[in-house]
């Protein structure tokens, strides 16, 4: 047994790291459970990865795991150890951030539970990655487990996934097991439509295929994980896409300068370019990309900036700004279909008031009606008018109180997703991506045929004859319109609201 | 062309978008400026996010009264260079008490003269967002921290209140007692933040640059003496060392490393490659197991 700890010892005595420069980062989604060797697995690469401070090392090295083989090594999940809070009432199972640097390339590990009952966990750190590294038990194979995280995984927009097929030390480095597991993975991935899906086999305690090429497996020839991670482009690393920019606020110099102040996220813009506010149509040109450090001729995905215009559109914060060759881009919209995945402790309650919170934009929510839920035993949508409740993922339809910019989330994803607030708690009950506009541009759009007009006066004298000048009866008003203009229309009425 | 941003522009972007997100939404938000590294790259980046604008909120900085000298001079000019809202506040029931860092525990001296004197400075200011430069990579509690983390009445942090952030999207609507502390470092390292302040050629404490200084030994930690009031004990003997800080905090709590670099290159260098992690320098943290969770709970940053 001394003999053993010896050797392992000696092989994980690794090489000190080269200080390069970074140049990009990926973000990297670990899902599954304790039972799976999750945190041993994150622990080992940090461990491989040489980032740890010796004050870390030496709490590790104090520490005990015997392997498949009876090697004695460190306990690598002991270096992801979580709130006090948590391991004493098991409460709050939540994701955890944690970084390393490898070559170049900062890596965001983003650790999710696995289990059931933490899908929203899993759904709301799903949103963050680039990439999802799945975890399985070599003698476990493709669970139900697996297979509702792929599914998750699909709905937040993740593209490439890694099937970890762990512990392989306690299932004889079998080659006919892998092969068997990774079958039953490609027709999973398959179903879903990854962009990439590959499936190694490894045993994070011992370090195969982690970070080195096992030894123990010689009949595999694809790359180690950390070599797969090498490989992935992250998310934002391309500026493709039409342009977008929700605007956070405006920003004076106290002269005559109004800037547009937001981070681009997705496209890119040019000094001289058109641009077009997706709720009022209007249309300027940039004249001005500023930052503190002096103006831009050209920003790309990511950059936050400052945007002057030659012409004032009067755009403010929940605005989007869009590259102006699109004709019109198709964003602006009041009723939509979405998924959503349900965060709060209490369930969808059609009494209580919520709100839509969009990259900078938050809208009253009209209507939220639940249209089928997602059967986690088919991985199928199955139909239903029950409301929502924790960890429920759903597709429903949404109606807002007045139209909002949003992207369809599989063509820009960035401005594609949104999260429903309690309106009195200010909790965020719910996220979720938008599927299919309903209604495209007829409630702003421009009049094609006859439409009933629905003026001041008409209510004034009527409907809102009670009301006065107040702040108080002018938000009534409005209110009594929005209804009225919602009644017309359901009964089939074309109207436009001119107040 | 395929244009993109580097790593460290991509953090930069990321907490402008926090900073223009919060101060968006919260009603009167503050800035927690403690004159340390992390609190230069924060001051740094929220002047970068409100250009061409001066800063729309003011600073605060909880002084204990044991903050090196060094840093309360440093904090004055770089008020008066921004032309920066400077708060400082102080407990004064605290300090009436004479609770200071050499005659009571460092638990109970930090939660009198910091957590203790956050809350009333909170307030009485009213202030319903507070900017801090905590990070993720601090330690594991802070490891699940949110950048949006918010407190119940009474400052009390809970775990369970705690909401999902996801994509980009900052939800800051406040329910009824609320306030939010925000942090817009949270995914940058200790590492980050050095090439950061290098890139950006930015100003530090002297202290971080190594100097001889007056120093004791004091169990097996170097502590620097910034002025009479902590007394020796038997055997000890100051003895001029050249030393720097990694962390800046009360100067008797606050243990110093021995260091020849006297520029900052040389302490992004030394600090690149050191092997122990940041806050083994900070003595309040060794105090009791979970020590920052706690502190956290009672509403420490």
């Amino acid at each position: 047994m001394s003999a053993n700890v010896e050797l392992a010892e000696k092989e994980i005595v690794a090489d000190p790291v080269v200080e390069v420069e970074l140049t990009d980062s990926l973000r990297v989604l670990t899902c599954g459970s304790v039972d799976d060797g999750k945190s041993t697995l994150i622990g080992r690469m940090l461990w491989d990865a040489c980032e740890l401070y010796d004050d870390q090392r030496d709490t590790l090295s104090k520490t005990r795991a015997i392997n498949g083989q009876g090697d004695v090594l460190p306990d690598f999940s002991t270096l992801v150890d979580g709130l006090a809070a948590e391991r004493e009432q098991g409460i709050t199972i939540d994701i955890a951030w944690r970084f390393f640097d490898m070559q170049g390339r900062r890596y965001i590990v983003i650790d999710s539970p696995g289990h059931e009952q933490y899908t929203r966990n899993m759904a709301s750190g799903a949103s963050h990655a680039d990439i999802a590294i799945m975890l399985t038990d070599a003698r476990h194979g493709v669970k139900r487990q697996t297979r509702r995280h792929a599914a998750i995984l699909h709905l937040m927009g993740v593209k490439s996934v890694v099937l970890a097929v762990n512990k392989m030390d306690l299932a004889d480095y079998s080659q006919e097991k892998f092969e068997h597991i990774s079958a039953d993975f490609a027709g999973l991935t398959a179903r879903f439509g990854f962009e990439k899906a590959v499936a190694i086999p490894v045993s994070a305690l011992s370090g195969d295929n982690i970070a080195t090429k096992s030894k123990n497996m010689p009949w595999f020839n694809g790359p180690t994980l950390v070599d797969h991670l090498k490989s992935v482009p992250p998310r934002v690393s391309t500026s493709e896409g039409p342009f977008r920019l929700p605007v956070q606020m405006v920003l004076r110099d106290g002269r005559d300068f109004r800037g547009l102040a937001g981070t681009i996220r997705s496209g890119k813009i040019s000094v001289g370019d058109e641009v077009v506010d997706a709720l009022s149509g209007k249309r300027a040109l940039v004249a001005r990309i500023g930052t503190m450090d002096g103006d831009l001729k050209e920003a790309v995905r990511g950059q936050a900036v400052v945007i002057g215009l030659d012409t004032d559109i009067d755009v403010a914060r929940g605005d989007v700004l869009c590259g102006g060759a699109e004709e019109r881009p198709s964003v602006v919209t009041k009723s939509f279909s979405a998924n959503l995945v349900w965060l709060s402790e209490t369930p969808y309650d059609s009494g209580a008031g919520y709100l839509l919170r969009t990259a900078t934009d938050l809208v009253p929510i009209e209507r939220l009606q639940v249209t089928a839920l997602l059967d986690l035993e088919t991985l199928a949508a199955q139909p239903s008018d029950y409301s929502c409740a924790m960890n429920d993922i759903a597709w429903a339809e949404i109606d807002l109180g007045r139209a909002a910019a949003v992207d369809v989330f599989d063509q820009v994803s960035e401005t594609g997703c949104f999260m429903i607030v309690d309106a009195l708690t200010g909790a965020s009950v719910a996220g979720g991506t938008v599927r299919e506009l309903r209604d495209g541009h007829e409630i702003e759009g421009d009049d094609e045929g006859e439409a009933f007009i629905l003026d001041r006066a008409l209510l004034a004298s009527g409907l809102c004859r009670d009301l006065g000048n107040s702040a108080a009866d002018n938000k009534e008003f409005m209110r009594r319109a929005r209804e009225v203009s919602v009644l017309m229309k359901a009964a089939g009425i074309r109207v436009k609201v001119n107040l | 062309m395929n244009s993109q941003i580097d790593h460290l522009g991509m953090l930069e972007a990321e907490s402008i978008h926090i900073f223009r997100e919060a101060a968006a939404q919260f009603r009167k938000p503050v800035l927690l400026y403690s004159i340390g590294k992390d609190s230069t790259v924060l001051l740094h980046l929220a002047r970068k996010a409100f250009w061409p604008q001066p800063l729309p909120f003011p600073l605060l900085h909880i002084d204990t009264t044991w903050k090196f000298r060094d840093m309360i001079a440093f904090r004055d000019r770089k008020a008066k260079e921004y032309g920066l809202e400077l708060l400082v506040h102080t407990n004064q029931d605290g300090k009436e008490r004479n609770i200071n860092p050499l005659d009571y525990s460092p638990t109970f001296y930090t939660d009198t003269m910091k957590t203790v004197a956050l809350k009333q400075a909170l307030d009485k200011y009213e202030f319903d967002g507070a900017f801090g430069g905590a990070r993720r990579d601090e330690e594991a509690s802070r490891a699940k921290e949110r950048v949006f983390s918010f407190r119940a009445s009474g400052h009390r942090w809970d775990p369970r209140r705690q909401r999902p952030e996801m994509w980009h999207i900052l939800n800051g609507r406040l329910g009824k007692g609320e306030t939010a502390r925000v942090f817009p470092l949270s995914n940058w390292t200790e590492r980050d933040v050095w090439r950061y302040l290098l890139r950006e050629k930015l100003e530090v404490v002297p202290l971080y640059m190594a100097a001889k200084r007056p120093t004791i030994e004091r169990d097996g930690q170097l502590l620097m003496l910034d002025d009479e009031r902590m007394p020796l004990r038997p055997g000890e003997e100051v003895k001029q060392r050249s030393i720097r800080f990694r962390t800046l905090g009360c100067w008797p709590l606050t243990a110093a490393v021995e260091s020849t670099a006297t520029t900052i290159e040389e302490v992004v260098e030394e600090t690149l490659a050191a092997r122990t992690s940041e806050r083994t320098g900070r003595l309040i943290d060794h105090d009791e197991a979970s020590a920052m969770e706690k502190k956290k709970q009672e509403g420490y940053f």
